[in-house]
């Protein structure tokens, strides 16, 4: 089609009565676009902070497999997306100009030629979710690292690189790394690996039972005497690996030394002796546990959050294992499978195993809300399911 | 796969985003490609008016408080299906400013010529 020109557009605003000297100078004449009816251009509508990444040249990732509802990432930041339909039409033009740019710029094109590059009564809208990082740890738990005598036949292995990881999992690249880090995970070989537990205890044993023979303070355990004492027995990267994943490094006089973390070494005890039965007695337990920890440390229930329950209501008092990240990661499962294995629940004790559901500005008390129904048991405030349980 | 720049290094071109309703139909039958829309005038106070066809529209200028980016698909349609879009994405383009067309559209009466 041809341009329009100034005689067509003035005698168009004669037609429809408009006077020029109430409007701009500038005109534009909007027609559409050889693309503009393929479809292929979509919206997406940016929540704060996702223009300004845009802007500065970061880049945003849609990750999903076939059967994964799509998220969009930033950089730090997982979003679920959603179509929204508007009952308008909405177009967009590129190099359209707004009044202000027009007054701006008094030698703008009188005529301006604008093509619409596409159109659609939708859009995606995000909302913020939490990274869908179950997956991580499943991935890991395919091929858990045994040690250097693996048995196991090395071809038969699924590994992941962070390349891997990153397009595998629904999550930002920061949140993914993080979570790498909160599970203890570490790199061998190029590959992302998680120590299976027998193998973790056994490297945990060594370092223990070092800094007995030794008598170093749980607070200062040499880096440099670990590697030479134990550097003959396991690899010196699986020797720091334990030290970093259950102690805090620090540097004094030029040396290195690490800070035993004294809960998570008991919790990880704890596991070790829980993994073997269906269920303990209380009492028994709690002293066994206490005999098998390092010299120096006490053990406390609390240290078990989110490993262990127990069960107050029989008699002897029992514990079992029961393990937060074993639970299912979407809120409606996680609160069914909790209803599933004890039918009501104290604020105490559930909070640990639906902390990790609340989304970014939400309580505990919200989710309970909104998946509970609470009552008074003998006086205690308990929570049970909205739902019958079959 | 990341939704990458189309131009590269340089900065996002800023479009903007008209809204109008009802449907966008192609005048004859066949394709919306190369046909015209109307004329995009400003008032000196800065509203829009839009004129398409015999219809005069009265609209606003809006600035975003939510902007667009424009995807385009790398290579096919993207499918807006329960699962979301799959596949490869270039960020053309942001969009901070809409003109938003509400206003029931004023039908122009044409002026019928005197008889000479």
């Amino acid at each position: 089609a041809a341009m329009r020109s100034r005689a067509e557009v003035d005698a168009t605003l004669q037609t429809a009565k408009l006077k020029p000297a109430e409007l701009l100078p500038a005109v534009h004449c909007l027609s559409f676009g050889p693309q503009a009816g393929g479809g292929e251009c979509c919206l997406l509508q940016l929540e704060p902070g996702l223009c300004a990444e845009l802007e500065a040249g970061h880049s945003l990732v849609i990750r999903g497999e076939k059967d994964e509802h799509a998220v969009l990432c930033s950089k730090d930041k997982t979003y679920d997306m959603k179509i929204a339909d508007t009952s308008n039409m909405l177009l967009f033009v590129p190099g359209c100009k707004t009044p202000e740019e027009l007054n701006a710029d008094p030698a703008s094109c009188n005529i301006i030629h604008s093509q619409i590059a596409g159109f659609s009564k939708n859009y995606w809208e995000l909302r913020r979710c939490r990274p869908k990082l179950k997956k991580l740890r499943k991935l890991l738990m395919e091929d858990p690292y045994d040690g250097p005598d693996s048995q196991k036949d090395q071809t038969l292995t699924s590994k992941y690189t962070t390349e891997d990881l990153l397009s595998l999992i629904q999550a930002s690249e920061e949140e993914i790394l993080h979570q790498l880090q909160v599970i203890d995970a570490c790199k061998i070989q190029g590959y992302w690996r998680i120590l299976h537990f027998d193998y973790e205890m056994k490297l945990l044993n060594h370092v223990t039972q070092l800094i007995d023979s030794e008598s170093w303070p749980l607070s200062k355990v040499p880096l440099c005497a670990c590697l030479e004492e134990l550097g003959s027995l396991e690899p010196r990267e699986m020797i720091e690996h334990i030290l970093v994943s259950y102690g805090r490094k620090y540097v004094d006089a030029g040396e290195v030394f690490f800070e035993m973390r004294e809960d998570k070494i008991c919790r990880a005890i704890a596991q070790m002796l829980l993994q073997n039965a269906v269920k303990f007695n209380l009492s028994e337990f709690e002293e066994v546990w206490q005999q098998s920890v390092p010299e120096g440390m006490t053990t406390r229930l609390d240290q078990l959050q989110g490993l262990a329950l127990v069960d107050k209501s029989s008699r002897p008092e029992t514990i079992f294992l029961l393990k937060v990240e074993d639970l299912p990661e979407d809120n409606q499962e996680r609160f069914n499978s909790l209803f599933g294995i004890r039918e009501k629940w104290t604020e105490v004790d559930i909070t640990p195993y639906i902390q990790d559901l609340c989304a970014e500005k939400q309580t505990v008390g919200a989710l309970l809300t909104k998946y509970a129904r609470s009552s008074m048991l003998n006086g205690v405030k308990v929570y049970n399911s909205r739902r019958p349980i079959s | 796969p990341p939704l990458s720049h189309s131009g590269g290094t340089g900065a996002l071109a800023q479009w903007v985003l008209l809204e109008l309703q009802g449907e966008v139909e192609p005048r004859q039958s066949g394709s919306l490609a190369g046909s015209l829309l109307g004329d995009l005038h400003y008032t000196r106070e800065g509203i829009p008016v839009l004129i398409v066809g015999h219809h005069i529209l009265y609209g606003k200028v809006v600035q975003l408080e939510k902007p667009f980016a424009v995807l385009v698909k790398q290579g096919g349609v993207p499918q807006p299906g329960p699962a979301g879009p799959h596949g490869h994405y270039t960020v053309t383009a942001l969009i901070k400013t809409k003109l938003l067309f509400k206003t029931r559209p004023k039908p122009i009466i044409t002026h019928v010529p005197k008889k000479v």
